[in-house]
């Protein structure tokens, strides 16, 4: 190890140069990194959640519809002229813009294009509610009374007391990138009508548009809250150093180890998800801390002047060091890394990289330090000056061993309530709610949920295993049955399916008598209905609702919330009814989709992998501590602060109220694996300090006094780092920020002031 | 003045007027011409044949129909029958079309539900609307459009699998037709021998490309010239139409009361 120390120190600038090529290579695949906001992307491939979606969007068309709601809250509601032709303008400016497909009725489906079906005095009438709009009060009370009287549209359409319409429009294939702009493009449309007066107000939402904007916030957050947490390292720094070396030097290796770890991101392809922008700001929170480690210990060196020469100094510096802050690295590392144990790709990412990232932090430290001191001119005026707060970890020492019960008692009362908070602990994967209360997106979202049918979309498939399989009264009946059975939810807005469409052409065909409104009798009147009603209608309008050969029908329901439980509640329901309705031994198969779907095996995944990677996460650093400290009670020691930490983390979410999410499942292996270093750098110099032959009390003193210091500035950066989160237009960087600075704090307090009362209750056996 | 100069100058002379003649022949022919000469087509009094339609999706989904029709013309107007034979589930289903010329009366529908035994009248559609859950619309089954409503152009002239034609294109007068047709332009080629649009390809009104009409099979029976296979493929959904005619009669004197309601439920008699 020497040896490689030896060279470093012998060609510094070499070693600077080569760092600096390939932070430049770095930067430069920085260019490739690309944004991932498709919730879909976040399931693995072989998800069914994931595989059924392309399916359905294969059969069917896809269901992520961007959705325009226009609510008018005086007495007519939108039934009035003026409204009326707000909803025509709109609807013919969305048939025109080249972003959305507008081939077939579900591609845009709005009060202007959506259709009636009607018996005449001899036949079926299939026409627009709207054809153009309509001028006087008749036409608009007849226009009212079709939609009550047909129903299908009514709340999906048109809410059900008349306050508001809505739009649903599908983008492009392949424009996914393009949602962002989209959505501008509509709310910039929206804006200008209703800046032209008039009571109506205009909604935006649905998936692409919430995707969409995550695709813009994200990068936007990454480079609003990179100066931030620069600013406050600076100001660490500054406080801890006080010299321009000690403050930029720590700065710019962990620039350095973020561009790499970017640029290694960039080249093997891995996108950006929501969880993966807090990396820069972690890598930066994490990575500083051996850059301290580094200059302080040189710093201490060079003050006592222990070597003559700086190079045998460095080498010195490096040589204390390699040992310790590879053990720290390793055990975050391993804390990162246990989340590889999720399924989930953005949390995968997350451990991978921040593991990596971690890894180039360590690197660049022992490069970079030694090769810049031996450049930089040797400075004589290094001033002893006292460490800020040397005050207060005197004090910590001789107030640990003053109040060993207090102390006992407090973490007791915060493991009780932290477990019972646990028991309470929820799981919620929502898109929608990883915006802030408040948020426009949000608040548009809640609007469009209050008026209509829902902007969350679950959908059933059902294959009849055979061709015209569909057209079976009894098969269509239990269609019916199963829209029955789902819209008992409160929590679901409508839902249809081809049924419901034969149902009505049947009432149509015998004189609009409503005791008709069922299913047709046999499979050929259903068959003969869809070619009668393919002479008026258009050749796709049922495109979503089954395929040409009609084997499969699909449902398709309007849920009011993508909340985890409640569509888990539905499905659970549902479960027994469909086996029952369709028979697998029939050859009938079931298969669900769709956002609500996606969220409910989001949650499952999370939960799995958040109990998985904790875990292996639990075991790997107790292996660890094990191996490093060579005794099985010391590790295990080890492993309390951060066990507790952990605890009253998850306890936190329980009795708060955060759900565990995709972002939120990441807190208990990150404090993991940040927190152990603190009880490893502290039970490194007690034993330290046992050895050398102090008494306990004396230990404690000193150890406090030498990494309590340390352990306190790390505590510092993290927390503060973290808390930076806050300022997030993200709610789960927020909350995670919160969560991650609490745990820390906890985790401070349980090393520094539980660990020496639990080794002074243990100081006859640990003779450590 | 010789003989020899005078047979030259009358030689030169002739030459000139034919060429002026050829000139100007084709500086007269404009597009309304030559979808008047397509229009104008002599495609029997009266026809009999069997029909094959193809419904094919994105996927390869292949949804078939088999009927057999019957049409007669009566002026400018026209009148049809056309009987289901299969699928089984539509089997005797039959629609009747009385088919006016211009835009000022809509056709009349009926169709016969043996489900039901009942006949229905079917409302009438935009002429924009698509034709049974096939790619045609109601306008591109027509032999020829509604002349009047488009501005036709002569583009030039292209020589398709060795048939010189010429490129025609079309454009609907007004916003609200164009709106109606759901087509913002045309563009068809007519092969200049038979005066038969072989291919057409449509624009929608964003001005994307839509939709390629192309007759695939065409032969002479009973001295017409017949489109004996037929595809309209949609490009945007990539959903295709093929349509095989097969079993052609022209001018078997059909009778009048052929096109009756008595006759649809009747039922197809070979």
């Amino acid at each position: 190890m020497k040896q490689i120390f030896n060279r470093v120190l012998t060609h510094p600038k070499s070693v600077l140069l080569l760092l600096l090529l390939l932070t430049g290579v770095a930067g430069n695949q920085m260019r490739n990194i690309y944004i991932e906001t498709d919730m879909d992307a976040m399931l693995p491939r072989h998800s069914d959640a994931y595989i059924n979606k392309q399916v359905l969007e294969e059969r069917f068309g896809s269901t992520d519809m961007l959705i325009i709601g226009v609510i008018n809250d005086e007495k007519d509601g939108i039934y009035n002229t003026h409204s009326l032709t707000l909803v025509q303008e709109l609807t013919d400016w969305l048939a025109e813009q080249p972003h959305f497909r507008t081939l077939a009725l579900n591609d845009l489906l709005s009060l202007a294009t959506i259709k009636d079906i009607r018996g005449s005095e001899n036949g079926l009438d299939v026409e627009k509610f709207m054809d153009g709009v309509p001028e006087n009060r008749a036409e608009i009370d007849y226009l009212k009374k079709r939609m009550h009287e047909f129903g299908v549209y009514e709340d999906v359409i048109v809410s059900a007391d008349g306050s508001g319409t809505i739009f649903a429009v599908r983008p492009m294939p392949d424009t996914r990138h393009k949602y962002a702009e989209i959505y501008d493009m509509v709310k910039a449309k929206v804006e200008a009508m209703e800046a032209r007066g008039g009571s109506e107000r205009f909604f935006i939402s649905g998936r692409p548009v919430i995707e969409g904007v995550f695709g813009v916030y994200m990068p936007q957050e990454m480079k609003r809250m990179q100066p931030i947490i620069m600013a406050l390292l600076l100001l660490l720094l500054y406080l801890s150093f006080r010299t321009p070396r000690g403050v930029f030097l720590p700065i710019v290796v962990v620039l350095m180890a973020e561009i790499w770890m970017l640029g290694t991101m960039a080249a093997l392809g891995a996108p950006i998800y929501t969880v993966t922008t807090m990396l820069p700001i972690l890598i930066l929170a994490i990575g500083i801390a051996d850059a301290v480690h580094f200059l302080s210990r040189e710093r201490l060196l060079a003050h006592y002047q222990a070597y003559a020469h700086r190079k045998e100094r460095l080498i010195e510096v490096m040589h204390e060091l390699w040992k310790p802050m590879l053990m720290t690295s390793v055990t975050t590392g391993a804390g990162f890394l246990s989340m590889l144990a999720s399924d989930l790709p953005p949390i995968r990412d997350f451990g991978l990289f921040a593991a990596v990232g971690i890894a180039y932090a360590l690197l660049i430290t022992m490069l970079l330090l030694p090769a810049a001191l031996m450049l930089l001119p040797e400075k004589e005026k290094h001033a002893d000056r006292k460490p800020l707060f040397s005050g207060y970890v005197e004090w910590l020492g001789r107030a640990v061993l003053a109040y060993p019960k207090r102390i006992m008692a407090f973490f007791a009362v915060l493991l009780i309530i932290s477990v019972a908070g646990v028991l309470k602990l929820d799981v919620n994967a929502s898109l929608v709610d990883q915006f802030k209360p408040g948020d426009p997106i949000r608040k548009a979202d809640e609007m469009l949920n209050q008026h209509f049918s829902g902007t969350t979309s679950l959908d059933v498939m059902i294959d009849t295993g055979r061709e015209n399989g569909l057209l079976e009264p009894e098969f269509l009946q239990h269609l019916v049955d199963l829209q029955l059975e789902i819209e008992k939810d409160p929590m679901v807005g409508d839902s249809s399916s081809i049924a419901e469409f034969l149902q009505t052409m049947n009432q149509a065909l015998h004189a609009d008598d409503p005791a008709w409104k069922r299913v047709p009798d046999s499979s050929d009147l259903a068959a003969q209905y869809l070619l009668l009603y393919s002479f008026s209608g258009a050749p796709d309008d049922f495109e979503t609702f089954m395929t040409g050969d009609y084997r499969q029908a699909h449902v398709r329901i309007n849920m009011k919330t993508d909340e985890t439980r409640v569509v888990a509640a539905l499905l659970e329901r549902m479960k027994g009814k469909t086996d029952a309705w369709f028979p697998e031994d029939k050859g009938f198969k079931v298969e669900w989709a769709g956002t609500g779907f996606t969220v409910h095996r989001l949650s499952e995944m999370i939960i799995e992998g958040q109990v998985a990677s904790l875990a292996v996460s639990i075991l790997a650093i107790f292996l660890l501590c094990w191996w490093m400290f060579g005794r099985l009670l010391i590790a295990a020691i080890a492993m309390i602060p951060v066990s507790l930490a952990v605890t009253v983390n998850y306890g936190m979410m329980g009795n708060i109220g955060i759900p565990l999410d995709i972002a939120t499942a990441l807190t208990g292996a990150m404090a993991l694996g940040i927190g152990v270093d603190f009880a490893i750098h502290y039970l490194h110099r007690y034993h330290e300090e046992s050895v050398a032959g102090r008494s306990y009390e004396e230990s404690v003193i000193n150890t406090n006094r030498s990494v309590g210091h340390a352990i306190l500035f790390n505590s510092f950066v993290v927390v503060g780092g973290f808390l930076v989160l806050l300022s997030a237009a993200l709610y789960p960087q927020m909350k995670l920020g919160a969560l991650i600075a609490a745990t820390m704090v906890v985790c401070y307090l349980a090393t520094c002031y539980l660990f020496p009362v639990l080794l002074g209750l243990g100081r006859k056996k640990i003779r450590v | 003045m010789n003989l020899g100069k005078i047979a030259l100058i009358i030689f030169t002379l002739s030459i000139l007027t034919g060429m002026g003649s050829v000139l100007s022949y084709s500086e007269e022919l404009s597009g309304l011409d030559i979808m008047n000469r397509v229009d104008g087509r002599d495609d029997g009094d009266d026809l009999i044949q069997k029909i094959h339609q193809k419904l094919i999706d994105k996927r390869g989904n292949l949804r078939e129909r088999e009927m057999v029709a019957f049409r007669k013309d009566y002026g400018k107007d026209s009148k049809s029958i056309s009987y289901f034979l299969s699928p089984a589930n539509i089997r005797d289903t039959a629609l009747l079309t009385w088919d006016y010329d211009g835009v000022e009366r809509d056709d009349d529908q009926w169709l016969y539900l043996p489900a039901l035994k009942k006949v229905r009248r079917i409302s009438s559609s935009d002429r924009g609307d698509y034709f049974m859950g096939t790619d045609f619309t109601f306008e591109d089954i027509k032999q020829t459009p509604e002349l009047e409503d488009y501005n036709w152009t002569l583009a030039g002239s292209e020589v398709v699998d060795g048939h010189d034609c010429w490129i025609v294109d079309g454009e609907p007068k007004t916003d609200a037709l164009k709106k109606n047709l759901g087509y913002s332009k045309t563009r068809g080629l007519v092969r200049k021998d038979i005066n038969m649009t072989i291919r057409t390809d449509y624009r929608d009104r964003k001005g994307q490309e839509l939709k390629h009409f192309r007759i695939t099979e065409l032969k002479q029976i009973d001295g017409i010239w017949t489109a004996t296979k037929m595809v309209m493929e949609n490009i945007q959904s990539q959903h295709r139409t093929e349509m095989i005619f097969s079993e052609q009669k022209y001018n078997t004197g059909l009778s009048d009361r052929t096109f009756s309601e008595r006759m649809l439920k009747r039922g197809y008699r070979d």
